[in-house]
Order: C-alpha cells, then structure tokens, then sequence
C-alpha cells in the first residue's frame, strides 16, 4: 500500500519552537504500521517537518512555495501524480498558518472521500479497515476500497520517539510544484488572542445532584437518552421516525397541523 | 628420579608449561577484543601505574570485606612468589641449591592455606553473591597445585626422592595446568584481564584521585551510534567485561536488584561477556529477577537488546545509573558506561525509548523542559520574593541555576528556603529565569545524546553571555552535568552544591544559625552528589552546624542507596515486585530518625512518595532556614 502523509509546518504549543505536529506524528505511525510511506510538504521550509524521518518516515517530498502561497494546488498536482492509495492528515494545525480546511480542499480537488478523526487503521484484501471516533470513546468501524483522504484524530496511538540516528538516514527531496493556475481568494480572518472561557453546557440544570449535572453533562440525558432504539423497521416508519427527530430537536420546521386556519 | 630429566628440570619446566598455557588460553581469549572498536591507551603510562592501581585503588575496594583482601594476599601472594621462584629454579645453580627450594616449599604452603581460604567461601556451602560453575572447581585446582608443589620443593630440599616425586609432581601439574587452562573461561580470567584492564582502564582518571564520571560525548557523525552488538564496543571495554569475576558485589548494592526490578549488574555484564562468544560457559550466579533466562543469538555480532535477545530490554531501563555497582566493583568495570552505550543505540538509531520515557524525551527536545510547561513558570515557586534575573544586570557573584525541581510544588518550598538563606546571607544572586534549559541529564541518561548535546550548547551559550563568579544549584544532577559534562561541550564554569555554599556562609559568619538539638535527623546521599562528585561532607557539617542528634543510615556516603529517581527510572517505570524508595525509607526508619535529610530534588520527591513513612523530608536548606529563624 502506497501512503502519502501530509505534514505541516507547526509551532510547539509551549515553547513556540518550530516542531512537527503531534497529530501528523501519530498520522506517521499509523502510516509506518500500515505500509511504504512518503512525507508531502508544501511551503517555504522543510526544516520542521524533518523530524517525521526520526518517527517513522523514510522520505519527506518537499514542494517549495512562497511564504503563504495556497498550498492546495501543489499538494493535488502531486498527489495526482504519486496517487496513492491513502493520504493521511491531521484533522487541524498546531501553531502554523492553518485553516484546516487542506484536507477537505484536497480531497475535494481530487475527488476522494475524506473519513475523519480515525485512530487506527488495518490494511485488507485491496481495502482498508478504519476506526473512526466519534468521541467520549466510541468508535466507528469503516471498511473503504480505493484511495481516501483520512484525517488522524488525536486519541490515535501516540506518536513514535524520535530516533535521531533514522532521521539522519531519512531524506527531504525537493521536488518543484507545478505552477498555480490562480492564486486564491484570501480569506478574511481577525486575530485576536485566545481567551479560556467556561464550558458553556446547554440544558444544563442550575441546581439538582451532582449525579444529575454529570448526566446532562455527558449527554446521558435531554434528546440521546430519549431516543428510541427500531429494530428492522419498516422504511416508511423509519423515515417518519427521523423527521419526528429531526423536528424534536429542531432541525426541521413544525409541521403545518392540517387543519390549520 | 628414574627418568631422563632429573625433578629439579621437571618441575620448573612444569611451571614454565603452565605460562605457555595460560598465555595461548589468554591469547586465544584476547582475539576476540580484536573485534572492539579502537581506543586510545596509554600504554606506558598504564603499565608503570598498574601496580598502584593493584595496591592502592583494587585494595581500597577489596578490602570493604576483610576476608577477601586477606584471602587474595595469602593465595595471590604466594601462588606468584611460588610459581615465580620455581621458574628461576630453571637455572641449574639455584635448582641446584637445596634450602633454595625449602623457600619455594615455603611459598606454596602459603598458597595452600589460601586455597583453603578460598574453598571455605563455597564448601560446605557457597555464599550466595557468589557465582557457582567453573567456580565451584577452583579451591581444588588451587589445593592441588600449592599441595602437590609443597611436597615436590620439601623432596627437593630434602634431596629425597623414590616414589613419592612423581605422585606430588603429578599433583601440581593436574592443579598447575588445570589453573592455566582456565584462563580462558574460568575464574582465572580475572587475573589477566583484570590486569591488563588496570594498565588500559577507559577511565584511567578514576585512579588519580578525582572522580571521572562524566558520560564520554558521542559523535553524533559517527556512522552507527552506540553500541547494539559486542563489537560495537571499544576493545579496552569488551577486556573490561572479561575482567568480572562474578563476585556479585554489584548485585548486593543494586537498587533494582532489591526492588526485584529485571536488573542484575553482575548478570548484565556476564551477558556481554557471553554475547561475545558463543563458546562462553553457561552463567551460573543468581538471575535477573523474573528468572529470564540468557536467549538469542550469540557472537561478536549478534544484538544484544531485545525481548528475543540476551538482555531484555526491561533490564536495560531499570538502571537508575547510580554506580553503586561501580563503586562496589574489585575489578573497576564501568556497568553503567555500558548500560547508556546500549541505551544510546535503543533511543538514536532505533527509537525504543520505553513508552512512558517517549513524552518527556520529546518535551525536552521541542520545549527545553521534560514537563513541556512554560520555561518562564519555572521562577514562579518565588511568588512574592525577591529574585532577580541575570538579564537584568548581566552580572552577580552567585548564579542560582534553579533546575528541573523548581516546577514542582514540594520541592519549590526548598527553594525559596534556600533563596531566603542567600538573601539573609547578604549573598549578591541572580537567575537565568526564563533563560534556563533543562541540563538534559534526563536526555542523556536515556541514551537521547543528541537532545542533551543540543540543550548543552543552548545552556553554555546562554551562561557565556553573564558575568558570575560561581553557579549554585540544589540539584546534584544539575550539578553534574554543569561541573563534569559541559566542559565537553565549551562551558568551563565553577559549580558548587548548595549544601557546600551554605557551609561557607556559616563558616564565614554571614548566617548564624541557631541549634536545633531537639531533631534526631539521618542524611540520605544523592548519588550525583556522592558518587559521581565524591561529596559527602558539607551536608553532614551543615548538619552539625545546627546541632541536630545526627545518626547514619548502615549504607551512607559514597556507598549509600538510592532512592530510584535516577537515570530516567522514574519515567521508564519499569515494573517491579517492590519499589526502590520504599527500601530506601525502610532502611532510614532504621536509624529511628524522624527527618530525613536530603539534599536532591529527586530524592525529595521519590523519598516524599513513600506511603505509610514515619519520617518527614527536609531538605538540608530547609533545617539551615528552621536553624537560622531558631537563633534570631
């Protein structure tokens, strides 16, 4: 299985030092325990995503951009070429300049189905076997053929150590990026420095047990534990069953009552 | 006699048969060094120092157990006087000279008392630090020797002859060729090697008087990094493993042996003398704790780490790099030299740190501090005291370096008693503050070379931008790493232990303590004080100075135990059937002291987190502090 591994330039979340970011550190080591990995980075240095060769990649493919050039292009136009059977991301940034939104930009260029937040992965007869979580420790069992983007979750395995004698053997080849075809529309952000605030939790009860509070809090509570477990239903009641939901927790509109004036 | 040769041939010939012997069994062992790196060796240099090496440094370690330093005069002394004598005895004018031979027959009657010295260690029964094997059939070789050439050189002084020449000759040539064979493998090995180990010691600094404990740097453009099979080592260290006589010393004073963790020094270092040949005899001393038995591969070649491989890998993370082994060793090997050799090529060229030691190894890397927390929040312990930072007045007369300790909430109280001291000593300080690194004692104690020597350019860097006359720190390891191991790395700073300064502050009147004789108090060693810089005395006087009733732990001062928080033991958590500051605090509860003295913000921590101890943990500048608030 080829694997291509995205990997950002991030910034250590303490110190600010240049590092590469933990969640494409253990995107590296599901990659190493999967099959024959190549590193893919776009941007003006390679320098930080060099310790991906000390934590299990053998090869970093370096495409050279400017200072805050879309790195989306370049990245297609490569994985276009190298198509391989899996890419492999974080599922956010650490510290760089980063929207999160590469992944899905990519897959979407080229046309692959992201699954994200995955934590560990088995390789099949031609297909693979992923487990996604869906947070609070349930996970989701996907079995996919043909190549798909996936973003790593950070309840994956924790990262390989560094071995500084591999990241010496390991290579960073500069390859150039075909050129842009047109640069992208900026997005307008604000900066503003972060603020910690309280956890808002909606719903939940000012006073009662503590017993009570957890349960709002984890959700044991309010529309999932009222739900109601269907058994092969029918398909009309099934559909019924989801509007009702889906009106319940107020996605859909009220039904006009039919008899209404 | 009867035969051609008449016995006063024989018998020197019988002697001079044996060299022959012993040196081709030698030689046939020293090839196998061949395969070890190269090393520099002052080879003149050693030759003329080795027998003060012998006498003096050998003897100071032999002699901690009476028994064996006059065992090995009495049957060492006399096996050479005797062999030595006889093999003049070649020259037909002494052999012809009877009260010659009464001497000869004097010098192996000695032998033989000692040979009996040696066999009461093992028979009835062996004593249990004691290896069995080929060691069980020494006190025989060596009876049959100094008996068989005590009657041989009494016929010869009594010019006698007939029947009994030949039995009493045959005697000491089973005993005498049967000891020059098993230079080779058996016990006899340590004499040569041993020997040859004094005159081209890795560390000949060890026998100048001044400790050489410093880690050797590693080039890190080395083409392979530390050390995965026995050829990986450099010769004089594979000839040092061969000089082990598996006396079980080290393991006696092991703390991971004690605490049941899989580490036995004495075992780690027959396992590298058996990886180097697949000829070696099988061990036949106590275990690993866990009872694993040696697997794998053997041979210059083979790796020696792995859960397939000689040493499991657990063996090799539970050291605490205390050097009590070292310290308690006759022959002078270095166990933990080799234990970070190994580590070093387990983290740099394969990345197998154990999975606890992986995050803290990366924050040092990617942060400067194990904990990955803010290099800032370190001087926050001395929240509403006075500390100034180095960037401000680029320079003082005292360098506090605060260390690892300072982030935690304990040992933060034994700061600021000790910056309370200086300011009331009037002592002109300052801190690096957010400057400070972590030394990267961590780091290199887990075999992360390159880590440590990235922190260490960092540090000397930034200390080379101040002005100070000296560095002062609380924490030993600090202090190891910034007396002993930057040097290597350009930083050449004086380094003093906090203990020390406050015993020249007291000495020279700036603090006036008062006396506190109300507390009974033991002192628990750290090893990077003791051990690795021979300090053992300004704690104690510091103690004396403010008139606690100060008792002694049974193992304190250089040969004191540690309490587990070394080498990165606390991070690899290796489990065991005990755990090692448990052991520690059993011992100081021993003494009947209420306080526990300690000097090391590892120890405070691993000695602090022991359930159900009656003891409280005061660092020595905390009782300084009591004493001078005691005496205003």
């Amino acid at each position: 299985m080829r694997i291509a591994v995205l990997l950002s330039a991030g910034r250590h979340p303490v110190s600010g030092t240049p590092v590469l970011p933990r969640l494409e550190a253990q995107a590296v080591r599901l990659a190493a325990g999967l099959g024959e990995a190549v590193g893919l980075h776009a941007g003006p240095d390679a320098a930080a995503v060099a310790d991906a060769l000390g934590q299990g990649l053998g090869r970093i493919e370096h495409l050279h951009l400017a200072e805050g050039a879309d790195p989306v292009p370049a990245l297609a136009a490569r994985l276009g070429t190298l198509a391989p059977d899996l890419v492999l991301a974080g599922r956010r940034g650490q510290g760089g300049p980063e929207s999160g939104m590469v992944p899905y930009a990519l897959a979407e260029a080229l046309n692959l189905p992201l699954i994200p937040d995955v934590v560990a992965g088995s390789a099949g007869e031609g297909t693979l076997r992923l487990d996604q979580s869906l947070g609070r420790g349930a996970l989701r069992r996907l079995v996919v053929r043909g190549p798909v983007v996936v973003t790593v979750h950070p309840d994956a395995p924790a990262p390989l150590a560094y071995a500084y004698g591999r990241a010496r053997r390991g290579t960073v080849e500069a390859v150039t990026p075909a050129p842009a075809a047109a640069s992208v529309p900026e997005i307008a952000v604000e900066e503003r420095p972060y603020r910690r605030r309280p956890k808002l939790v909606k719903g939940a009860p000012a006073g009662g047990s503590a017993a009570e509070r957890l349960k709002a809090a984890t959700g044991e509570s309010g529309a999932v534990a009222s739900g109601r477990v269907l058994v092969e239903p029918d398909p009309e009641d099934a559909a019924r069953e989801i509007l009702a939901y889906l009106r319940q927790i107020g996605v859909l509109a009220p039904p006009a009552a039919p008899g209404d004036r | 006699m009867t035969s051609l040769m008449p016995l006063t041939t024989v018998f020197p010939g019988l002697v001079w048969l044996m060299a022959a012997l012993a040196l081709v069994q030698g030689l046939r062992r020293a090839a196998l060094w061949r395969v070890g790196a190269a090393a520099p060796v002052a080879w003149l240099d050693g030759l003329a120092k080795l027998p003060r090496r012998y006498l003096v440094d050998v003897h100071h370690v032999v002699a901690r157990n009476a028994y064996a330093s006059r065992m090995h005069a009495v049957v060492a002394g006399g096996l050479l006087a005797a062999s030595i004598l006889t093999a003049l005895a070649i020259l037909p004018p002494i052999a012809g000279f009877r009260p010659y031979w009464l001497v000869v027959a004097l010098a192996f009657g000695v032998t033989a008392i000692g040979s009996l010295l040696v066999g009461a260690r093992r028979y009835p029964e062996k004593q249990k630090r004691l290896s069995a094997g080929r060691f069980q059939i020494l006190p025989f070789l060596l009876v049959a020797y100094a008996v068989g050439g005590t009657a041989t050189a009494l016929l010869l002084a009594l010019g006698v002859g007939g029947v009994f020449a030949p039995l009493a000759l045959a005697l000491a040539a089973a005993g005498g060729l049967g000891l020059a064979f098993e230079v080779r493998h058996g016990p006899m090995r340590h004499a040569a090697a041993g020997a040859l180990h004094l005159v081209a010691h890795p560390r000949p600094g060890r026998f100048e008087g001044r400790p050489d404990t410093a880690l050797q740097p590693l080039d890190l453009d080395a083409p392979r990094l530390g050390s995965e099979m026995p050829a990986d080592f450099t010769w004089n260290r594979l000839l040092s493993y061969d000089a082990c006589v598996s006396c079980g010393r080290c393991e006696i004073a092991c703390p991971a042996f004690a605490a049941g963790q899989p580490l036995n020094p004495k075992k780690l270092i027959q396992d590298l003398v058996a990886g180097l040949s697949p000829a070696e005899p099988a061990y036949a001393g106590n275990p690993y704790p866990g009872g694993r038995a040696g697997e794998g591969e053997r041979g210059p070649l083979a790796r020696l780490i792995g859960p397939d491989a000689r040493i499991h890998p657990d063996t090799l993370w539970s050291c605490t790099t205390c050097r009590a082994c070292v310290e308690e060793c006759p022959m002078m090997i270095e166990h933990v030299d080799a234990v970070v050799s190994l580590r070093r090529h387990e983290t740099l060229e394969r990345g197998a740190l154990p999975e606890k030691a992986v995050g803290p190894v990366t924050e040092l890397r990617q942060a400067g501090e194990p904990g990955g927390r803010p290099l800032a929040a370190r001087t926050d312990f001395a929240a509403g005291l006075d500390l100034p930072l180095m960037a401000g007045r680029e320079r003082a007369a005292v360098l506090l370096w605060l260390g690892e300790g300072a982030y935690d909430l304990r040992y933060g109280r034994t700061l600021r008693a000790l910056v309370r001291l200086l300011r009331e000593a009037g002592v002109d300080f300052a801190v690096l503050g957010p400057e400070e690194r972590d030394t990267g004692d961590l780091a290199r104690r887990l075999g992360d070379e390159a880590t440590f020597q990235a922190l260490a350019r960092e540090n000397v860097a930034t200390l080379r931008k101040y002005r100070f006359e000296r560095i002062v720190t609380a924490d030993p390891h600090a202090l190891h790493a910034l007396r002993n191991e930057y040097p290597a790395f350009g930083g050449r700073f004086a380094v003093i232990h906090h203990t020390a300064f406050l015993l020249e502050l007291i000495r020279g009147g700036k603090l006036n303590p008062g006396r506190l004789p109300d507390l009974a108090v033991t002192y628990h060693d750290p090893c990077y004080l003791a051990r690795y810089n021979g300090e053992t005395e300004a704690p104690r006087a510091v103690l004396d100075a403010i008139g606690v009733a100060r008792s002694e732990m049974a193992r304190s001062g250089r040969r004191a135990m540690c309490c587990g928080g070394g080498g990165g033991a606390p991070v690899s958590d290796v489990p065991g059937e005990r755990r090692i500051p448990d052991l520690r605090m059993a011992q100081a509860a021993e003494t009947g002291a209420g306080i526990v003295a300690v000097a090391c913000p590892s120890c405070t921590a691993m000695l602090e987190g022991v359930p159900d101890r009656r003891a409280e943990i005061r660092d020595v500048a905390e009782l300084l502090l009591q004493a001078v608030e005691a005496g205003r």
